[in-house]
């Protein structure tokens, strides 16, 4: 008999699970993705009635009332992944857990699988939570809301729950890659939050422009997107374009990792 | 069964391991001794493919450890014992580890008692003394059942209890046919347990002997006479081995303290000391890693 490809991954379910910090990490992912979602509607509820009616014609219900709240949320899923590895890395468990699962490759799939389905599952309660929760503040400002089933809403509530896995798995690649906690944190935080959020303020304007259409991250979040934008990608290009570069980030790790000492 | 051929590993400037080759062989308990910074821990890595070797080849049973369809049936190893974590429970750690090679979720609460370790299972780890943690580890290397043990000086700080529990385990395993290789770097813990040993210095091997060999290698009767080199030759005839001891004295091995009288009677080479001497293990390994200490010290590396 051999040790399947589901044992690893259950194994790596468990590991996750018997952690009591991956399980507030993982709670306030979705606080955070439900509160702050509301908090950045509440915001953007207000400037658009306050608007000139020129601007008031692009405002998308459905992004406003979720992308605050993925920001932070991102975040919490991505420490998640990387504290998933560099914790085994600090601990020395990582080899132990070489040790019992010998084939690298096939570990850091396993474990990919693992955090994927976790992060899907919890993208899965928690996008229509925030959805709901955002329209529901949109609507009480006065300000268009849209419902789960509006043209395009469907799509962005499940394209979330997609952004969560991404998040997820760079945060994990990542952690492969760098194994220390604190650099592979300040890393994720910069690539998810620093470039697209700062950059654009300090960046000439095409760099501006440049970033808010290709930079990864941000092209992912179009997913979400219920109003077309001619500067900006089209949903599924844009999410293509983020999967790409993640699985980029995932195959890099897995180089690494076979040919590093653990 | 674990055979090491040609082992180099280096890590940065120091050569941990250098050409090492050995075989461990199954029922009965091999020990690695060497001194700190000989490349013991490095070797036990490099069988499980933890590091990667620069060249030489390891196998475990018979192929690359992995290579095995249930690695944690192949090997249990127990290398430190502090790699848990903290905010985990010993079951949990233990659960996680079952799981990966689809090992049954009973055998966890097997090697707890196996181990002692029963009523503190749910407690994390991270409250564990250092005499539970090994506990934690040696339960974690023999949940698979597995053929071949590797400790990396499992005694090292333990309670005299704790130590004569793993001593026995690890007779116990051996005498189960199972290969177990334990490394420490003191004789005196070797000679406790071992029944074969393997010396290292410097990442390389300097003596690949059972115990007994081990001891009697370095014996030898002591031999003082006015005409020594007289004496030597015609015990050489008689096969004899001598070689120069302390003060103009010989080690004269390979002949009976009868023969040696036989022969001083022949040349009429007269006798002032004839002592049969039987080195104690821990001088032999002092004798054997001794240059290789000095150079060591000199070049101020440790190859950890």
């Amino acid at each position: 008999m051999r040790a399947g490809f589901a044992d690893i991954a259950l194994a790596e379910w468990i590991k996750f699970r018997s952690v009591p910090g991956h399980l507030y990490g993982w709670a306030a992912a979705v606080v955070l993705m439900v509160v702050m979602g509301a908090l950045t509607a509440h915001g953007a509820a207000g400037s658009h009635l306050a608007a000139p009616p020129a601007e008031r014609a692009s405002f998308d219900p459905v992004f406003t009332g979720m992308y605050g709240g993925f920001l932070f949320a991102q975040i919490a899923m991505g420490a998640l992944g990387v504290l998933s590895v560099t914790s085994e890395y600090a601990t020395g468990t990582i080899r132990a857990t070489l040790t019992v699962v010998p084939r690298r490759t096939r570990l850091l799939a396993a474990k990919s699988a693992a955090l994927g389905v976790i992060a899907l599952v919890t993208g899965l309660v928690a996008a229509p939570i925030a959805f709901l929760a955002g329209q529901a503040v949109l609507a009480r400002r006065g300000a268009p809301s849209a419902g789960l089933a509006a043209p395009g809403a469907p799509r962005a509530v499940l394209g979330m729950a997609l952004l969560w896995v991404l998040a997820a798995l760079t945060g994990l690649a990542l952690g492969v890659l760098i194994r220390r906690a604190a650099l592979a944190l300040t890393v994720l935080v910069t690539l998810d939050l620093l470039i697209p959020v700062v950059a654009p303020r300090v960046l000439s304007d095409a760099g501006a422009t440049w970033l808010a259409r290709y930079w990864p991250p941000t092209a992912g979040l179009r997913i979400i997107a219920t109003v077309p934008d001619p500067a900006l990608l089209a949903p599924w290009a844009g999410l293509g374009l983020l999967v790409t570069c993640t699985a980029a980030l995932l195959v890099a790790a897995g180089i690494l990792f076979r040919a590093r000492d653990a | 069964m674990i055979v090491i051929d040609g082992l180099t590993k280096r890590y940065g400037d120091t050569t941990a391991v250098d050409g090492l080759t050995f075989t461990v062989r199954p029922g009965r308990v091999t020990g690695l001794l060497g001194p700190t910074g000989a490349g013991k821990s490095a070797t036990m890595r490099l069988i499980l493919g933890l590091d990667r070797a620069d060249a030489g080849t390891v196998t475990v049973n018979g192929r690359p450890y992995a290579d095995a369809p249930r690695p944690m049936r192949e090997v249990g190893a127990l290398l430190d014992a502090r790699a848990v974590h903290p905010r985990r429970t010993a079951r949990d750690h233990l659960r996680w580890l079952a799981r990966s090679n689809g090992v049954p979720a009973a055998r966890v609460d097997e090697v707890l008692w196996t181990a002692g370790l029963a009523s503190v299972a749910r407690r994390r780890a991270g409250t564990f003394s250092l005499g539970m943690c090994r506990r934690l580890g040696v339960a974690a290397a023999l949940l698979g059942d597995p053929g071949v043990l590797l400790l990396d000086e499992p005694v090292n700080g333990l309670d005299a209890e704790g130590a004569k529990w793993i001593r026995e385990l690890m007779r116990d395993l051996a005498a189960q046919g199972r290969t177990v290789l334990v490394s420490s770097r003191l004789m005196s813990e070797m000679a406790q347990t071992a029944d074969h040993l393997v010396v290292i210095a410097r990442g390389r091997l300097i003596a690949d002997a059972g115990m007994d060999e081990f001891a009697e290698g370095e014996a030898g009767i002591v031999v003082r006479a006015d005409l020594p080199a007289l004496l030597a030759d015609r015990l050489r005839t008689v096969g004899g081995t001598c070689r120069p001891g302390p003060d103009g004295a010989l080690i004269v091995t390979g002949v009976e303290p009868r023969e040696i009288g036989e022969a001083a009677l022949t040349t009429g080479v007269v006798l002032s000391e004839l002592t049969p001497r039987r080195a104690s293990l821990e001088q032999a390994y002092l004798d054997l890693t001794r240059d290789t200490l000095e150079f060591h010290a000199g070049s101020g590396k440790d190859a950890g």
